[in-house]
């Protein structure tokens, strides 16, 4: 899909998240959904697979997210899906993500953590890493198991890395 | 009986055979047998003293000619001889020589090319043992290369099991705590 094409599905998410109000728990909705999608193969293929029919791609959007998300988000992704661009889908998700956080002057902030954060903490990691960047930040938290701990924070071009996994790979690399 | 006996006796007496014939001397002949063979033989000596002598007097110059010849021939060869074997006998001194310079040269080429073989040996060798050193120096420095990754993987395979094993819920905490204090206390 080219960018033309990403950035107009993006457009058309954002804005009728926006339209239903919701705008700023189906962006969040949607980042997590992406990386989730992204981390799971099994997941990609399902959905990307053009020989399921597009119905059985969308249920199983709506059995995965049904219950979750709000309605909006689930029938976001279904529709994405249906059209058969699910291979597209985290890159027209990024976008959606940042076209909300660009509309309140916010930097997308992806924080990846090998457990959950709890809500102070992403309350103070956001307050540290605005302080540290001098922008406003639009925190993303994402669970992933290959940091195995610490914190991983990439804001634009920025990573602040803090976590095991690298500090392993640096102790690897000096052995 | 001697035979001038004989001479005497048979001198003395006739013998006559049984038809009376007289048998004279069967040694002597008649005497003037005698004196015509005599003169005959005194003429027939003279005759060949006069026209046979000159030519056996020249025969035999000829000769002693022929013979003188020969000898001062022989004297030739013999001196010619003597000169091919004094010419021999320098050319075996020459040869002795040249066989004395060859073989001081071939000694001389043969030292040289030992010297040559040694110094070409003892290159070879230091060459050798140089390589050799080098090789065990590579070989060295590639089983401590391969044990020292060797150990590394352990290590590694250690840390990743130790680290992953030891990060309970506090230890997790704890990192992000730090983690957040950190980013806040940058800048």
């Amino acid at each position: 899909m080219n960018d033309d094409r990403i950035d107009g599905y993006a457009r058309g998410l954002f804005e009728i998240a926006r339209a239903e109000g919701t705008i700023d728990r189906v962006e969040d909705e949607l980042y997590r959904f992406a990386r989730a999608y992204e981390g799971n193969e099994q997941l990609r293929n399902a959905l990307s697979d053009q020989g399921i029919p597009a119905a059985r791609r969308q249920t199983i959007v709506e059995d995965l997210l049904g219950g979750k998300a709000t309605g909006t988000t689930v029938q976001l992704v279904s529709m994405v899906v249906g059209s058969g661009r699910a291979s597209e889908l985290p890159a027209i998700i990024d976008r959606v993500v940042a076209r909300a956080s660009g509309a309140k002057n916010l930097e997308v902030a992806e924080v990846r953590t090998a457990v959950p954060l709890t809500g102070d903490q992403e309350t103070r990691l956001a307050a540290a890493l605005q302080k540290a960047t001098g922008k406003s930040i639009n925190l993303k938290v994402v669970v992933d198991p290959a940091v195995i701990g610490g914190v991983v924070a990439t804001i634009g071009d920025t990573v602040i890395d803090g976590s095991v996994r690298s500090r392993i790979e640096q102790l690897k690399s000096r052995l | 009986m001697s035979i001038m006996n004989l001479l005497i006796s048979a001198g003395g007496e006739l013998h006559y055979d049984d038809k009376g014939v007289v048998t004279h001397n069967p040694i002597l002949p008649e005497t003037p047998e005698i004196i015509w063979g005599g003169l005959a033989s005194i003429i027939i000596f003279l005759l060949l003293a006069k026209f046979a002598g000159p030519q056996i007097k020249k025969a035999m110059a000829g000769r002693t000619a022929r013979i003188q010849k020969e000898l001062d021939s022989a004297a030739d060869d013999q001196a010619s001889a003597s000169k091919e074997a004094a010419d021999i006998r320098q050319a075996k001194g020459d040869i002795a020589a040249e066989r004395a310079r060859i073989l001081a040269e071939a000694e001389s080429q043969a030292a040289s090319v030992l010297a040559e073989g040694r110094a070409r040996l003892a290159t070879e060798l230091a060459e050798l043992e140089t390589k050799a050193q080098s090789e065990i120096a590579a070989s060295a420095n590639r089983v401590g290369d391969e044990l020292r990754a060797e150990v590394a993987r352990l290590s590694i395979a250690a840390v990743d099991h130790v680290v992953t094993g030891s990060l309970d819920t506090a230890t997790h905490q704890e990192l992000i705590e730090n983690f957040i204090t950190r980013v806040g206390a940058s800048r």
